[in-house]
């Protein structure tokens, strides 16, 4: 990708305050660029911080967690400020589709008037222009405009995740991030879904962070894809060679263990589960469950490292250092 | 809405008859009459007998059944058996005492409840949430009548407001108390009853509307609402509140319906001659048609009350017509 990129995480960090006193570092410092147009997959096994480390991005996260890293929106710090500077980018600039989206729309209003809820508040257009705006919105997701004034109980579980796309798109975003916003879709729903992401980027220069546990949706969705663990990134790359060249053991496994229909080899599961993060782990977290261990790996913690343009990896194989 | 409102209308008919039978039914079912009750010297078996064929309690249930029906329709309730005065005047100077003080202590519960409940919903977790929380629970498990014993014995001597009855009695003795100083009057005897009444129904609304708002502000849908950019304010507001109506107005439904109904021991704490009161002295006195007059009008006003609530429910969700 050439080009400034729309947005740079740079060493964000997660905290949660838990109710013993402790804390629980949910997200441990994890940076990446993502340039307009762009789309880059998140994925990682349930707990390991994708949501997390998206909803700080958005300043969305419950008052118990602290957040440091720096954000940069085209050039601009926008995390430093709290709520001051996150607010007025919120929905206009970076805006979300919500893991079960399905439910994004409150059941006692029209869904049109919840589209133009957004654009009404960041002053993106009122009245008669938002009313245009929202028909043109829901044509975009293949939903007729004159649906706006229906409730969303009247819509289908698709075309009520097609509206959040709808939604999320009111205000014109740069950058879209999607929490699997295919799960509990049946596949035909699905590809729809996952082809209209696909094409606005493609139309509207839309960023796309797609975070999902799906391996093969990544593989036929993202152009980048980062795979994290432990919220960290243990590597990210493009999907091609993340696939094809796989530099963290766990990028390895992860692949070995996506079923294919068409390959006669055998499933392979990872034996362990991700370490808990209410303390902080010694050396590197996949150690227990990696295959490829070195001695230092259990006091040291490996750092991450960029080994080719646009290519990183948490690991201390093949690391000099 | 139409098929919907006439649905609803329909089956509150239908429970109408069915409770107008029960009434009847139930009273017949009971031990022991109004003649029973009698305690003289003179009654005999004979003098008992007389009593009941006067009364109309040895003609066959059908036929009473028949009679009390034509009553009803008629607005016709019989007369007491006691006074032998309609039922419908004495209820009707039962109501007139008793709507005012419950209406008065309902509104003052459902307003500082439902506040109380959307404060602490949204401050969820923090030291107003939870003394809002452990204040409602006092009120809501406390017994009415130890409650209505605590203010009449503590808090009416610090705030100087009559303790017992409907009215100063020497307040127009000589004929000369302005309306205004007579309405004052009725008001201060008034305010105990209803603060009792609404300190126990104002722990049942802050706890169902918090629970209703928490449910509600946990849904995706707000979440949604934070992250495009809503104050949260408007959220509680606009998405909280309106959502968690349902069960709130249900509740109000509910407990307006009772208005009518009074409550016993209040009214019998605070010697407040409603319709709570009365139906304690019917029951005293086995004055079965004051009790039925008495149950048909409670039972006509929760059904009636439940039914507003159910015409109310498709306009504050439009999922309820379609499901």
């Amino acid at each position: 990708m050439s080009g400034a990129p729309v947005i740079s995480v740079e060493d964000l960090h997660v905290w949660f305050d838990l109710a013993d006193g402790g804390e629980l570092h949910a997200v441990r410092g994890i940076s990446f660029d993502l340039h307009p147009g762009e789309r880059l997959g998140l994925v990682g096994e349930s707990g390991c911080g994708k949501t997390t480390a998206i909803l700080a991005l958005m300043g969305l996260l419950p008052a118990s967690a602290s957040v440091r890293g720096r954000v940069l929106l085209e050039g601009s710090e926008i995390m430093a400020g709290g709520e001051d500077t996150i607010s007025p980018h919120r929905w206009k600039d970076v805006a979300m589709v919500f893991q079960g989206a399905m439910n994004a729309f409150n059941p006692v209003q029209r869904v049109g008037k919840q589209i133009a809820e957004a654009m009404e508040l960041h002053g993106t257009a009122t009245g008669r222009s938002a009313r245009l705006r929202v028909a043109e919105l829901l044509e975009l997701v293949g939903i007729a405009g004159e649906r706006q004034d229906r409730f969303p109980h009247e819509f289908s579980g698709g075309m009520r995740q097609r509206a959040a796309i709808a939604m999320a798109l009111a205000c014109d975003p740069k950058v879209l991030l999607a929490d699997e916003p295919t799960t509990a879709l049946d596949v035909m729903v699905q590809a729809q879904i996952l082809e209209l992401l696909v094409s606005l980027t493609r139309d509207l220069g839309l960023a796309l962070i797609l975070i999902t546990h799906d391996l093969p949706l990544i593989a036929q969705v993202c152009d980048r894809a980062a795979v994290m663990y432990a919220g960290e990134i243990a590597e990210i790359g493009t999907v091609h060679d993340l696939y094809a060249d796989p530099r963290h053991p766990y990028t390895r496994l992860l692949f070995a263990a996506t079923p294919d229909i068409y390959g006669d080899d055998l499933v392979v599961s990872i034996p362990g589960s991700p370490p808990r993060l209410d303390h902080e782990p010694v050396g590197c977290p996949f150690r227990p469950r990696c295959d490829a261990f070195l001695e230092r790996c259990d006091t040291v913690a490996p750092r991450f490292r960029t080994v080719a343009p646009g290519r990183s990896v948490t690991c201390h194989n093949g690391d000099p250092a | 809405m139409g098929r919907y409102a006439a649905k609803r209308i329909g089956f509150a008919l239908i429970t109408v008859l069915v409770a107008i039978t029960l009434n009847f039914v139930l009273f017949r079912a009971l031990p022991g009459d109004a003649v029973s009750a009698l305690r003289c010297k003179a009654c005999t078996a004979a003098f008992r007998a007389a009593q009941r064929h006067d009364l109309g309690l040895d003609r066959p249930l059908v036929t009473q059944y028949g009679l009390y029906l034509k009553g009803i329709a008629s607005g016709d309730l019989g007369s007491s058996l006691r006074t032998e005065a309609p039922v419908r005047g004495a209820i009707w100077e039962a109501i007139k005492n008793t709507v005012p003080m419950v209406t008065l202590g309902t509104v003052f519960s459902i307003v500082f409840g439902i506040i109380a409940g959307v404060i602490s919903a949204w401050r969820r977790g923090t030291f107003v949430d939870k003394i809002t929380q452990q204040t409602a629970l006092a009120f809501y498990s406390m017994p009415t009548q130890w409650l209505a014993l605590l203010i009449v014995l503590f808090v009416a001597g610090a705030v100087g407001l009559p303790t017992s009855g409907l009215a100063d009695p020497s307040i127009d003795i000589l004929g000369d108390a302005s309306t205004w100083s007579i309405l004052v009057d009725r008001f201060q005897h008034m305010v105990l009853p209803s603060l009792t009444l609404g300190l126990v129904l104002y722990g049942d609304y802050s706890l169902i509307v918090r629970s209703a708002m928490l449910e509600t502000l946990g849904e995706d849908y707000v979440l949604t609402a934070r992250a495009k950019g809503l104050s949260s304010w408007r959220i509680v507001w606009r998405h909280g509140l309106r959502n968690a109506l349902l069960p709130i107005v249900t509740l109000v439904a509910l407990s307006l319906g009772f208005v009518i109904g009074g409550t016993y021991t209040i009214e019998f704490i605070f010697s407040y001659p409603g319709i709570g009161y009365a139906t304690v002295e019917a029951i005293d006195q086995r004055d079965y048609p004051i009790l039925q007059g008495i149950f048909l009008l409670v039972t006509f006003s929760v059904i009636g009350f439940n039914l507003i609530a159910d015409l109310l429910y498709p306009k504050l969700d439009p999922r309820v017509v379609s499901s």
